[in-house]
């Protein structure tokens, strides 16, 4: 991995100290850990009380009530979980653009997420899209521990999805990192990703080159990914179709996301820092 | 095409053409850029569901701007001109100027005539500018284009019509390159043109004469015969029929003689006579009619001049030989103090404005019979034939800076030497004993010739008497010269050397003061051509063509491809301005 990914992570990590994962109230289920569920649990908080039902653990019959009214009730305790965080991280090799920062801020955003999810006692699997989906080494550690961060997939995430889909766990946090610049319907992974997810945030990442049309003048622009290339001479009225182009993108992702309850915020790889507010609109991420 | 090589400049700008479009090819040349995804860039890619490709003009409109502004610039520094319609052509207007224009019908004059249709002219189709063209003997173009009739007027005082003759051909031929062949030209004349077809289209000959009897003086002289003077007086009678006219001719102070003269149509009569050479001046005038110009002349005594000859031969045979011969010239002055000319045997001193004519050969032994060299073309060798003569010379060469003017064989008879003060000195390869030539008219025609040619380089004038329009000359010394003409007209010389030849445009008495010495000369307006008005007529040849009427200009049309060029250049910096605010 490149020593610069590895800072990166570093750095997001120091970042992501600062926030917390802001946890929905449905995503409150998951394995027993120690935060309070939104279903009744094992833990020590008292939640309620209801008429036992065949198949009720009988250590949680309240037998004091039986013997006053001769009703077996059972005392329902808040269960403690551990929430969960997904972070699907964009592989293609779109995302490591040449001459600009989109491959740090992927892995700064990434480690940030991971620290504010350890923050809200979330854990936390980071799927990158490759070959199918695949869990990055050591991605349950701290990211600075992290392993094997490479944009160097040809396929989309779409494409490694429909080789190896990732193992979500249900009601998690599922956070999907990418640039979203392939061609397609999004709404057909979006509702893979939102399926059995307690919330689905969509950041799309893009790097300054992304979003504002170049310089005038001639250009051979080359698909990072493809390897395809076209000439364009670049003046305004060009430039005005490509923010045009890149609008309606994004509108079809908002409205993808808007269709399956997801969230999605855009950010610029060289202004992250400055761009952590988004996430926070969102309900992504909270201070601390 | 134009002519890039004769315009350096335009070469030059032309040269910044490539250096654009370099600077564009290397500016706009592709980059390549990697992109994250072609898919925003989707407007590009053709479609290849049919239809044509399109493809996109590789170079913005800024270059074509500045290419064509580089083109046009280049266009301009070739100086560039075209052709504007110009409703009326500029007029050039021949003026007869000879005297016979001056002849009059019922008190008017042919150029008086000329003048009113001039005016007519001007009020009725005034040019856009006007040249006026004197033709006499030979044309002469009246100062610059004018605009007006008020300029034209102003310059019209010239036009004296004293001229002996009209050169209206060589005058057309002027005009038409004065106005380039693009100006109408409009002959002021009083006869018919040589050819009455006029093919020239620009071109109008317009005629105010009107025939006429008339008799004139057409030929006078007076020259020197003996100690008189002979007159020649030539009366022609230009008339259709037998005609009579008196004439009068006064000499001096002297009554004047009157003589009826009847001569036949188109007859010429001369009268001879002669007349002391003490007076002063004959006046001869025929009685008045159409043209009076011709009817007077005026002729002065001749000009004699005599040489003032030293003859210091030592030899009394030659001695006597030489005076002889000089007597038999009648050129020589009756005194020899201050000498003009000094004859010798040997390099005497001689005085300072004297020539000299060394006599050599004396002893000589070899006698030439022939054939002998004479350069023609000298003054000295006029009329010597030197034939069936014998001339005893010495063999000498000819010596340095001499110019042999008789040679027999390579031994020079005599030769011409002229110092550095411009005297001139001869030398005589001459033995009479031995020869024959001084018993044969062939050596007074050579002293002749030496006195003749001395008397022309004497200063003063060459003659008394010349024809209207003929130069008089006169040789000049270092003082200066001072010319009054009969009307009134000075014209002053100062400190000419050498020779002047002294115009005559007007007929009459012109007066010559060199220093303190003052001499004149009558002018006679004579000339037969001029004096015949029996073919003078009143009529119009040739005709503007219409489409004359209007015509092509050349003009600058550098001032279109500048404002054309600029305005590119604000297109330019409007749209550089634009695409910067815009990014």
């Amino acid at each position: 991995m490149e020593p610069a990914i590895r800072q990166a992570l570093r750095d997001g990590e120091q970042l992501g100290a600062r926030y917390a994962l802001q946890i929905p109230q449905v995503a409150a289920s998951g394995i027993i850990g120690s935060r309070a569920g939104r279903r009744a649990g094992s833990s020590i908080d008292f939640q309620d009380y209801r008429e036992y039902q065949p198949g009720d653990d009988l250590r949680f019959i309240d037998w004091g009530i039986y013997a006053r009214t001769d009703r077996l009730t059972v005392k329902l305790f808040r269960e403690e979980v551990t929430p969960h965080l997904d972070l699907i991280l964009d592989g293609s090799r779109s995302m490591n653009l040449a001459d600009t920062a989109k491959a740090n801020a992927v892995a700064q955003l990434a480690a940030l997420l991971a620290a504010a999810a350890a923050n809200a006692q979330c854990s936390q699997a980071i799927w990158l899209s490759g070959e199918g989906f695949q869990r990055l080494p050591n991605d349950t550690l701290s990211p600075a521990a992290w392993d094997k961060i490479d944009f160097s997939s040809l396929r989309t995430p779409e494409q490694s999805y429909e080789i190896l889909p990732p193992k979500f766990r249900r009601l998690g946090v599922r956070v999907l990192v990418s640039d979203l610049l392939w061609p397609g319907e999004p709404l057909q992974i979006l509702r893979r990703l939102r399926e059995g997810a307690a919330a689905l945030f969509v950041v799309q990442l893009l790097a300054r080159d992304d979003a504002t049309p170049p310089e005038h003048g001639n250009l051979r622009v080359v698909d990072s990914e493809t390897g395809a290339e076209t000439e364009i001479y670049i003046d305004s009225s060009i430039a005005k179709q490509y923010a045009e182009n890149l609008a309606s993108l994004q509108q079809s992702w908002s409205d993808a996301c808007r269709q399956c309850g997801a969230q999605m915020t855009t950010i610029i790889a060289e202004d992250l820092e400055i761009s952590l507010k988004e996430l926070e609109s969102i309900q992504l991420l909270t201070p601390a | 095409m134009i002519p890039f090589l004769t315009y350096p400049l335009a070469l030059l700008a032309l040269a910044t053409v490539p250096a654009l479009a370099a600077i564009y090819i290397l500016r706009n040349r592709f980059r390549r850029k990697q992109v994250s995804s072609l898919l925003l860039w989707r407007f590009q890619v053709q479609s290849k569901a049919g239809g044509a490709k399109v493809h996109r003009l590789q170079l913005p409109l800024i270059f074509f701007l500045e290419l064509l502004t580089l083109l046009l610039l280049v266009i301009a520094a070739t100086g560039p001109h075209w052709q504007l319609p110009q409703s009326q052509r500029p007029l050039i207007v021949v003026l007869d100027d000879s005297f016979s224009m001056r002849a009059t019908k019922d008190g008017i004059s042919a150029q008086t005539r000329a003048h009113e249709f001039l005016q007519k002219l001007f009020r009725q189709q005034p040019p856009p500018n006007t040249r006026l063209v004197l033709a006499g003997t030979e044309p002469r173009s009246l100062g610059s284009a004018v605009k007006n009739w008020r300029e034209v007027d102003a310059l019209l005082p010239q036009w004296k019509c004293w001229s002996p003759g009209a050169a209206i051909d060589s005058a057309i031929t002027l005009a038409t390159e004065l106005g380039k062949q693009q100006a109408n030209i409009l002959v002021l004349t009083d006869h018919k043109p040589a050819d009455e077809k006029i093919s020239n289209p620009r071109l109008e000959w317009h005629a105010f004469g009107s025939p006429q009897d008339n008799f004139a003086i057409v030929n006078a002289s007076r020259t020197v015969f003996g100690e008189q003077d002979r007159c020649l007086l030539e009366v022609a009678n230009f008339s259709s029929g037998s005609r009579s006219t008196k004439l009068l001719v006064q000499t001096g102070s002297n009554a004047p003689q009157s003589s009826l003269i009847t001569l036949g149509a188109h007859e010429n009569q001369r009268l001879v006579f002669n007349i002391a050479s003490s007076a002063p001046s004959l006046h001869a005038v025929l009685e008045k009619d159409s043209l009076a110009e011709d009817n007077e002349v005026q002729l002065l005594p001749p000009i004699r001049k005599h040489v003032r000859v030293q003859v210091a031969l030592t030899n009394e045979n030659s001695s006597t030989l030489v005076s002889r011969t000089l007597d038999a010239t009648g050129l020589r002055a009756a005194i020899s103090d201050n000498p003009e000319l000094v004859i010798h045997e040997t390099d005497a001193v001689t005085s300072s404005n004297s020539w000299s004519l060394r006599w050599s050969g004396e002893g000589a032994t070899n006698a030439y019979t022939g054939p002998f060299i004479l350069d023609n073309s000298h003054p000295l060798a006029a009329g010597v034939a030197l034939e069936g003569i014998v001339w005893a010379a010495a063999s000498a060469t000819n010596s340095p800076g001499d110019v042999p003017v008789i040679l027999a064989g390579n031994v020079p008879l005599l030769t011409v030497r002229e110092d550095v003060s411009g005297r001139r000195h001869l030398t005589l390869n001459f033995n009479p004993a031995l020869s024959t030539l001084q018993n044969t008219p062939d050596l007074p025609i050579i002293f002749w010739n030496i006195l003749q040619w001395r008397i022309a380089e004497m200063p003063g004038l060459k003659e008394s008497n010349a024809r209207l329009g003929a130069e008089v000359t006169l040789k000049t010394t270092d003082e200066a010269v001072t010319i009054t003409q009969p009307d009134g007209e000075k014209k002053f010389f100062p400190k000419t050397g050498g020779e002047l030849a002294l115009e005559t445009p007007v007929p009459g008495i012109y007066s010559v003061a060199m220093g303190a010495v003052t001499n004149q000369f009558s002018v006679n307006a004579i000339a037969a051509d001029e004096s015949d008005l029996s073919a003078n007529l009143t009529s119009q040849w040739g005709k503007w063509s219409e489409d004359t009427q209007r015509r092509l200009e050349e003009a600058s049309a550098i001032w279109i491809f500048g404002l054309l060029a600029a305005a590119l250049l604000a297109t330019h910096l409007y749209l550089v301005t634009k695409s910067k605010g815009s990014s």
